[in-house]
């Protein structure tokens, strides 16, 4: 099978995209815990909404378990909802 | 029986014994329905992520308790009619220990069988050598 690098014309710029993987599967965090300010807050950027999966790259399991938790974190003023 | 997480936040600038007042009357209330007390954690002052009924601050409290639906159901109606508490928010717990529990043992499982697999391997290389 011939790979993508012998195809592409000379000259042209290659781009390598560093494959995405998922932060919990990663370094095996089990359970996303609600309480976790620090963990939870690096997927809510500025605007405090949750960060999409095809930026952080996390698997689709781990998504939902995370938004679970920052629903719950923001319920109980953990985690902001908007920021003002 | 089940397991569950009650957080809840007073208001700042209440004293200390009210607090522990509140604590105790909870306590009361799980404690005489038949349920059990695993934790009280008085986490303390924080900042609160947005505006609570003008409060910017508040003082959190979790509650790890094992008990049954009704407990929970009368914990929540007492904290709702308590004047100094500003929010509370309840978690059912032991679903995801159940769950962690069986990622546990199948970690362990694996990581036993591969450490008898990475024996087994030389062992074989040596008597291929051998031939």
């Amino acid at each position: 099978m011939k790979s993508g690098k012998e195809k592409r014309p000379a000259g042209q710029k290659q781009y390598y995209r560093r494959k995405k993987v998922c932060k919990f599967c990663v370094e095996r965090i089990d359970v996303i815990n609600y309480k976790d300010v620090k963990l939870l807050s690096q997927f809510v950027p500025e605007r405090a909404k949750i960060m999409p999966r095809r930026i952080s790259g996390v698997c689709s399991r781990h998504q939902r378990q995370l938004n679970d938790a920052i629903k719950k974190a923001r319920n109980i003023a953990l985690l902001s909802f908007a920021t003002e | 029986m089940r397991n569950y997480e009650i957080m809840f936040i007073v208001n700042p600038t209440v004293a200390e014994e009210e607090i522990d007042k509140i604590n105790t009357q909870i306590e009361g209330v799980v404690t005489s329905g038949g349920g059990a007390i695993e934790k009280i954690e008085k986490m303390g002052k924080r900042r609160l992520a947005y505006e609570i009924d003008k409060h910017r601050e508040g003082y959190y409290v979790l509650f790890v308790i094992a008990a049954n639906g009704d407990i929970v159901k009368e914990c929540e109606r007492r904290l709702r009619v308590m004047d100094p508490v500003i929010k509370y928010i309840t978690v059912r717990t032991d679903e995801e220990a159940r769950r962690l529990e069986k990622i546990r043992n199948y970690r362990q499982k694996r990581a036993a069988r591969r450490n008898t697999g990475a024996k087994a391997a030389p062992a074989q290389s040596i008597e291929e050598a051998m031939q």
